[in-house]
């Protein structure tokens, strides 16, 4: 393919990302879609025109790139752009590769966080079989069998501070430090417990590593980057909810939340954490983020669970045919 | 039942009113580049006669006779692409000031497109013996409200057009000497 055609499809997979996240962030608050997988699929709908019917559309059509298609049925042509320069370069050209940077920008500020937490992998297991440590195996035997999902590996850790997340894709298990089972009462608990099994039950870890090869193939397309964000946010929010729902009490959840929060802000990384700080540089942006995150969470926990848009399936099935018809003609 | 109904054409209506929305936005950004420059939508201004030729991949047609009236090269090159694709090279005056333009088509006999050639009322028309064919000669009021004399005639199955400021039997000349190098 030639460079040109290269730009022009970095190009469209920016903006028709950009676009379709746009239109569906909008419908998302039109239409007051609360519940967290109906959000997560109408984003991944956004993802998955990214990956999968762009590219399509470039080899099932190609004449959307020819001078006729542009000038006649196109409903919008980027190219057009290009017409004005700056210092000799396409204004066109020069939006492509700022996106692009950015887009690689929020790529890196993920990635390099997970690589160098993965360096140490997921800690050892304590052997100590301490009171905390029965207790933490008691309520996940306890929960494991309520919820239906299978009993994860249990990595106990006796140092350290609070800590309390599910890891590993192929082997799942679940870390809980000692500091942890000491910072939460037996409801909380229970229910932050719950939260990880959820994760578990719904193989989020390996999803999340699907989804990081997405973005990596993505690495240029600032909009899937931000869209891939909002997804793991609503998989903690689905999490959230299925914890609430198992264990019957969402109050106790947002409780634990905050207490481990407020407990490890500030602190250093345990490792094997996927979510851990980034670059000193965001240390502050982030944790204001990171606070409002949990707020927000706590709030929602504060509410009866969300209920689900009538006619999701068919929302979805509208949104995502008609956002493919109309960016057939933005090139 | 009339309660799902009426939730369905509410989320279908919601969705209607953002994707109108978003077809507004990326129209009036797709119009803005040319707005901006102040020509038409889908008009691209070259660089020279060579880029249009490149883009046609063809050679155009050039008047063998050049009034020492007019400077050369041509003040602007603009192209429209189509079935036929159409150029207009404009020409100044040597006191400065647009004196001549000169349209034609590539790949086709169809008309010239009104983008880079807009259309004049005509005043008078006589027929004249132009190129393989009869062409015509006119005189007609262009946007800029001035007479023009203008003609036109068909060559080697593309479609030209001489539209000017100056006497007519220079205009006649230019069009006669008019030739394409090359296939």
């Amino acid at each position: 393919m030639p460079a040109a055609r290269w730009v022009d499809f970095v190009g469209q997979e920016i903006f028709h990302t950009f676009v379709a996240a746009l239109v569906v962030e909008a419908l998302v608050r039109l239409w007051r879609v609360r519940e967290p997988q109906q959000r997560l699929a109408l984003r991944l709908m956004v993802l998955g025109y990214s990956l999968l019917v762009l590219p399509a559309y470039f080899l099932l059509f190609p004449e959307r790139a020819g001078e006729a298609f542009r000038d006649f049925r196109a409903l919008f042509a980027a190219a057009r752009w290009d017409e004005m320069g700056l210092l000799g370069v396409g204004l066109y050209r020069w939006w492509v590769g700022l996106f692009a940077a950015i887009g690689l920008l929020l790529f890196l500020m993920d990635l390099l966080p997970l690589l160098w937490g993965r360096r140490g992998g997921i800690p050892p297991e304590s052997a100590a079989l301490s009171p905390q440590a029965q207790a933490a195996s008691a309520v996940l035997a306890e929960l494991s069998a309520g919820m239906g999902v299978a009993r994860p590996r249990l990595v106990f850790l006796a140092e350290g501070g609070p800590a309390l997340f599910c890891a590993g894709a192929r082997n799942p298990a679940l870390v809980i430090s000692r500091s942890a089972v000491d910072l939460l009462d037996r409801q909380e608990l229970r229910a932050a417990v719950a939260h990880e099994l959820a994760h578990l039950d719904r193989l989020d870890p390996s999803v999340s590593w699907v989804l990081m090869a997405g973005r990596a193939a993505m690495f240029f397309n600032p909009a899937f980057q931000v869209v891939a964000r909002a997804m793991a946010r609503d998989a903690e929010w689905r999490a959230d909810e299925r914890a609430a729902a198992g264990t019957g009490d969402r109050l106790a959840l947002a409780s634990g939340l905050l207490k481990l929060y407020r407990a490890t802000a500030g602190r250093p990384p345990v490792p094997g954490r996927r979510n851990l700080p980034l670059a000193a540089a965001l240390a502050e942006p982030l944790a204001r983020a990171r606070a409002l995150d949990i707020e927000f969470r706590c709030r929602r926990l504060m509410q009866p669970a969300p209920a689900p848009v009538p006619f999701g399936a068919l929302r979805l099935a509208a949104t995502a045919a008609s956002l493919s018809v109309l960016l057939f003609f933005v090139v | 039942m009339a309660r799902s109904g009426i939730e369905i054409a509410k989320a279908l209506v919601t969705l209607g009113l953002v994707l109108g929305a978003t077809v507004v936005t990326l129209s009036g950004l797709d119009h803005l580049p040319a707005w901006l420059q102040g020509q038409p939508r889908g008009v691209r201004r070259l660089a020279s006669i060579e880029e249009a030729e490149r883009r046609l991949k063809a050679r155009l047609f050039l008047p063998a006779y050049f009034p020492d009236t007019l400077r050369w090269p041509p003040s602007a090159v603009r192209y429209v692409g189509g079935d036929p694709s159409s150029v207009a090279l404009l020409f100044d005056g040597s006191s400065g000031g647009l004196e001549l333009v000169f349209a034609q088509t590539a790949g086709g006999s169809g008309p010239i497109s009104p983008r880079v050639f807009p259309e004049a009322s005509v005043l008078q028309r006589f027929p004249l013996a132009v190129g393989e064919g009869e062409g015509w000669l006119e005189r007609v009021v262009g946007d800029d409200g001035a007479v023009w004399n203008e003609v036109t005639w068909l060559q080697r199955g593309e479609r030209l057009a001489l539209r000017g400021k100056g006497s007519v039997e220079q205009l006649i000349r230019m069009a006669r000497s008019t030739r394409r190098e090359g296939p």
